[in-house]
Formats: structure tokens, sequence, C-alpha cells
């Protein structure tokens, strides 16, 4: 799968490279389209171009090869291992379906401005950026690139009151978010005088090894607590964008808000890319505070999943209620994060890469069953708008079925592979009580799933909806996805192997 | 020691009109508060001898942000909102939190950061480095090699940072089709009532 002639082996963002400039030539040629031409629809035409774009930049990515375990370039701020390698490959995989998902939204709804495009390939390239980083710098410029392009994701229906409020919601959290970030890493900066994580490895796990409270006993070379304060903001910060409880009540309001493309897209794409950046810092250059840290993230999951499963159970929307699922299962992925082990990494990932194909065919659905005697302006869709999918679409109701047993964790499905082991890791490094939590609140959460399901078969109705044809396009990817559901059940090796290389390399410096 | 004065005195004067920002109720005090902590922070940063980013903060955020949002906020015409009651409603919350953090980063701070206590007693070595007063680059000269050489990524990402950023000021400000949003259907005028109006 090389090719030779294509081997820029010193050119190691050279998928980053590729899709910057590619993206200035798109807006380019969109501009002077549009310029000339008198504003045509170039909508279907510039996402196709996007698809292209985003594909070979996902071939690239494959094609560099990875000799080398790891390679840091550019000053040491670009690291390139199998970490960033892999979860770029499922991050440019996860936009292209959504790319391609949500482009009979794109036409219905009438987003007519070829920018939606650009954003969403400018979100891909930050993320992209924020996979790779390995300094606190790019990190944050990373960051600020996809979530500017997801602010005004949000707010891009500029007729609707309440995308505008959705996109202001989100500007100003996330830009609080991000100062708290800035933050975090001056106070880091003060302490120690780097800002790169290789350095602050080397420091904290070589230099001054062990965690505060062995150091502080033995001898008090260095007072630690500022260096635990800088990580409290930078956690903070990192888990108001990823929507963990305490920090999570902008989520409904945004999600509700936006777009429903948006929301697909900021729902399920950049949660992968935001855990690598949280596995960088506190598994590979922190990991010396391991039990200071710990505990805020207990408390933390323990909120989240408790607000997640509780919350959900009110909700009478489809959007609020995947944003209460999704609060549940980062509080899940967080389990594994906080156990601190080699396979509690390779659970937490395994867990990611589950949790955001499952979005990925939970909200394709939603997307793509479109009413059709219904406003067409009117995205929202209430539980009931689903009502007798089964009788009017047999096959679809049966794929949204497995995919819902799959996140809730019924077993002839993946789901409940990742989660069993989510909590295996989690009993294995002695956090019982936890564990035992959020198996009942687990319990608790599966009342909404199967709420959903009995919605779409049992309702006692005498007329249903009537929906929209589904494209070929769109039915042979979801139908894809259904299949990968239930393969990787029967064969979760695939997906172990995967996840445990990485967790390998994201370890190898513990 | 004259420097120290100067710095606690603009520090004040800083973190004084930045309270102030959001406290004043007429936007144009507040804007003009933030003018004054902009400038004291300007002057901060002199002392820091950060000549280069202070001369920014000036040019930048004095003469241009702050003098756009004056103008946007004049041409606005605000009324000012009495927002009293939420202040009362949100205040308490808001101060234990507020409260809290603050104890907590200045017993943090106060414990990591000392001063030197030789620095003022005559066992204090002062000299001066003679060769960093005669073989020195201008800051903008040093900043400009830094960020083309080292940071050259960086500069790219903040590039695209800022092209992402007019990309999206032109769309959600643009009106390609201006000829029908004007459109007033006489008929629809005269249908409305009080009852079908939808208020969001």
């Amino acid at each position: 799968m090389r090719i030779e002639t294509l081997l820029f082996k010193e050119v190691v963002i050279l998928p980053e490279l590729f899709l910057g400039i590619s993206l200035v030539y798109l807006v380019l040629h969109c501009t002077f389209l549009s310029i000339k031409k008198n504003y045509p629809l170039i909508q279907n035409s510039i996402l196709y171009l996007g698809v292209l774009v985003l594909f070979l930049s996902c071939f690239l990515v494959l094609n560099d090869g990875l000799e080398v375990l790891e390679q840091s370039v550019l000053n040491d701020t670009i690291v390139n291992d199998y970490v960033s390698f892999s979860s770029k490959l499922v991050i440019g995989s996860l936009s292209l379906f959504c790319l391609l998902m949500i482009q009979p939204y794109i036409t219905s709804q009438k987003i007519n401005q070829f920018e939606y495009i650009l954003l969403i390939l400018f979100a891909v390239l930050g993320l992209f950026l924020l996979c790779s980083s390995n300094d606190l710098l790019t990190a944050y410029l990373a960051i600020e690139l996809q979530s500017l392009a997801f602010y005004v994701l949000a707010s891009f229906k500029r007729n609707s009151t309440y995308s505008v409020d959705a996109g202001i919601k989100y500007f100003i959290l996330g830009a609080f978010s991000s100062s708290l970030f800035l933050f975090g890493s001056s106070l880091l900066y003060g302490v120690t005088g780097t800002i790169n994580f290789e350095e602050f490895k080397d420091l904290f796990v070589n230099v001054f090894p062990g965690s505060y409270d062995t150091i502080s006993t033995e001898i008090s070379l260095f007072d630690f607590s500022l260096v635990q304060f800088g990580l409290v903001f930078i956690l903070i910060s990192l888990l108001f964008k990823l929507a963990i409880a305490p920090f999570h009540t902008w989520a409904p309001d945004v999600y509700e808000g936006s777009p429903s493309a948006s929301t697909f897209f900021f729902a399920v794409v950049p949660k992968l890319a935001i855990f690598v950046l949280l596995l960088r810092i506190f598994y590979y250059s922190f990991f010396g505070f391991f039990e200071s840290w710990r505990y805020f993230i207990v408390v933390i999951v323990v909120l989240s999943i408790i607000v997640g499963s509780f919350g959900g159970l009110e909700q009478r929307k489809l959007k609020s209620l995947l944003v209460y699922s999704s609060i549940s299962h980062m509080g899940y992925a967080l389990i594994a994060f906080s156990a601190g082990t080699l396979e509690s990494i390779q659970m937490l990932l395994c867990y990611l890469i589950v949790y955001s194909f499952s979005g990925l065919c939970v909200w394709s659905i939603f997307i793509l069953t479109r009413l059709k005697n219904n406003h067409l302006q009117k995205q929202n869709k209430d539980l009931t708008d689903l009502v007798l999918l089964g009788k009017s679409n047999y096959m679809l109701a049966i794929f949204f079925t497995t995919v819902l047993f799959s996140v809730a964790g019924f077993p002839p499905m993946i789901g409940f592979l990742v989660k069993i082991s989510v909590f295996l890791t989690a009993v294995e490094s002695s956090m019982f009580f936890v564990v035992l939590i959020s198996i009942l609140c687990s319990v608790i959460g599966t009342f909404y799933y199967i709420r959903l399901i009995k919605i779409l078969y049992f309702e006692k109705v005498l007329v249903g909806k009537l929906y929209y044809p589904i494209q070929a396009q769109s039915s042979v990817l979801i139908s894809f996805l259904f299949f990968l559901f239930l393969f990787l059940f029967i064969n979760p090796t695939l997906l172990y192997l995967f996840s445990y290389k990485i967790s390998l390399l994201v370890s190898m410096s513990i | 020691m004259i420097i120290n004065i100067l710095f606690y005195l603009f520090s004040i004067i800083l973190l004084l009109s930045s309270l102030m920002v959001i406290l004043v109720q007429n936007s144009i005090y507040s804007i003009l508060f933030l003018v004054l902590s902009f400038i004291s922070s300007a002057g901060i940063l002199f002392l820091l001898k950060c000549e280069f980013l202070a001369l920014m903060f000036i040019v930048i955020y004095v003469g241009a942000i702050a003098v756009l949002f004056l103008f946007v906020v004049m041409m606005l015409d605000l009324k000012t909102i009495n927002s009293k009651k939420d202040t009362l409603k949100y205040f308490p919350f808001g101060a234990v939190i507020g409260g809290v953090f603050l104890t907590e980063i200045l017993m943090v701070v106060g414990e990591t950061f000392k001063s030197n206590p030789y620095n003022v007693s005559f066992l204090y070595n002062s000299h001066f480095n003679w060769y960093e007063r005669i073989d020195t680059f201008t800051e903008i000269r040093s900043i400009g090699q830094v960020v083309y050489t080292e940071y050259v990524l960086q500069f790219l990402i903040a590039g695209n940072v800022l092209l992402l950023a007019t990309i999206a000021a032109v769309v959600l400000t643009i009106n390609t089709n201006v000829a029908s949003d004007k459109k007033q259907v006489i008929f629809r005028q005269l249908s409305r009532n009080y009852k079908n109006v939808l208020i969001v």
C-alpha cells in the first residue's frame, strides 16, 4: 500500500500541509467560481471536492509508513508516532463518513454557502494537528483552529434564532475554557520554564520521579503545588471541550440549537483528538502526578455518569437525549482514563473508537430520516417523530435498534465487550465503588435507549410517519456500519490489536 | 525600587479598571475602562522589557479594537439595561466560587514564588553582563528570528486561524440574495395578528 515516489520522509506533517494548502486552493476556487457565475449552487461539487481532499490526506497519513517508532520534528513541536498516526486515520475516516452523510441534509435545508464544507475541513485540520502536537503552544493553536470552526458551524443558519443563540453560547464558553487552558499552561511555563511534553516528561519522570506525596516527605527540592494547579486548569478546560458533567451545561443547548449537520460533526469527531491530547499531557508528561490528578477525575466520572443517566430520562427531544448519552459515555471513557494501567489505555481507545462509530451510525440515522408531511425547516426531532419506523422502514429500524443496543451495552454487539472491559480494568485497579455506581447508572441509562426502541416498534398509534427515501450511497454506508458492529463482536481482535499497539506506544514512556 | 513601585501601580490600575469594565452599567464607560486596562498592561510589559509587545498592545488593542468597539457601541445606541436583579441573584454563588479560587491561587503562588532575601542587602552580587549590553538584537528582530525559524509551524497555524476567522466573518455577514429579503407581501402583512406570531 505504499508508493515509493510519495515518501516524503522529512516532511512528517505532509498530510496536514496538503490539507492546509488545498484548503487555500478551495477557498480561491470557490470564491472565483461564485463571483464569476453569479452565485451558482456549487454545494454538492464542493462537498465531493472536500471528500476527495480528505481521502487524499488520509491516504497520505496511511502512506507515511512509520518505520521509526517515534519521530519529533519542527523543533520538537510535532511528534509522529503510532498514536497520532492511528488517531488521524480514525478521525479522517469519521469525517469522511460524516461529510458523505450530511449531503442530503445540506441539500434539503438549503445551506447553500460553500463555506460550510470549508469550515468542516478547517476543523479536521485542527484535529489532525491536535493529534500530533507535542507542546502546549501547538496544542492550543490546534484547539483554537477546530473550535473556531465549530462556533461558526453552530451559528451557520443565520436566519434561525436558535442557531445564532447556540453559536454565541458555544463561543463564550469555548473562549472561557480556552482561557483556562492558557492560564494553566502559563503556570506550568512559569514553574518549569518549558512547554514541551517531552521535556515535561524528562523533568517529572526522570529528574523528579514519583508522585507529589513521596517527594515532599523525602526532600523538598521542588514545590509541586503550582504544577498541580496548572494541571487542574488544563484538565478543566479540556473537560469543557468534551462536555463532561460539571462542565456540561452548555452542551444540550448548543447541540439542540445548531443545525443538525453541525451537531453531527461536533458530537462525533472531536472527542478522540481531545482524548489523545489528554493522554499526551497526563499519561506521557505528567504521569508522576498520577495520584494527585486521579481523584479529580474519579469524582468527575461519578458526577458525569449520574448526570448523563438521570438527565436523559426527562428528555423529549432526540438531540438532547443523545447529548446526555454522550455525557455518560464520556464518563465511562474517563473511568478507563483514571485507572492508569496499560490495559486501561487500550480499553479507553477501544471505547472511544467504538463510541465514535456508533455515534456516527446513530446520528446518520437521525439525519437520514427526513419527515415528509412536516414543515421543511423543522430540524429538531421529538422522540415521537420516529414512531413506527419499524413499519415504514424496516431495515433502518433494525439498524437503529442494533446500534442502540450496542450503545446501551447488550451482548451480541461490540458495545457490550468494550463496556465490560472498561469496568474490568477499573476493577483491576481496585476502583470497586466507582464501578458499582457506574454499573447501576448504566442500568438506569439503558431505560432511555429501550424506550426509543419501544417507540420504533410497539407504539399504539394508527398512523405512522412517512419519510423521504434514502439515497443509495448513504444506505450502503449505514449497512457497512451495521455489519461492523456485528463483525467486531464476533472478531474483536482487530480492534484490540489496533488499540493495543497504540497503548503500548503511549505507555512506553511510563 | 522605582520599577517595583511602578509595577504595583500599573497592576492596581489594571485590576481596578478590568473590574470596572464588568461593573459599570454604561457601555461607553466600560469600553473606556477597557482602554485604560490595555494601556496599563502595556505599561507592565514595558517594565518587563517587552517593548515590542507593549507597542503592539497599544497599536492593536487601543488603536484598532477599542476604537472599533466605541464606534459600534455609539452606532448601536444601546439602552442601559438595569440588570441589578440578576446580579443579586447570581452574586452569592459566584462570589463563593471566585473567593475560593482566588484564595487558593494566592496561597499557592505565595508559597511558590519567593523573592531573593539577599536582593536588598549588600551581599547581593550585582553585575553587568557587558557582552549582553554591547551585542544584542532588538526585540522585534529576535522575535522575528524565532518566529520564522523555530516556530514556523505555529506561525502557519496562526495564519490559518486568521484565514478561518476571515471566512467566518464573511459567511456570517454576507447577504447574497438581497432582492428577496426586502420583499413585502401586503396580504401577509395585513393578515397577521398577535395570535399567529411566533415569538422566540
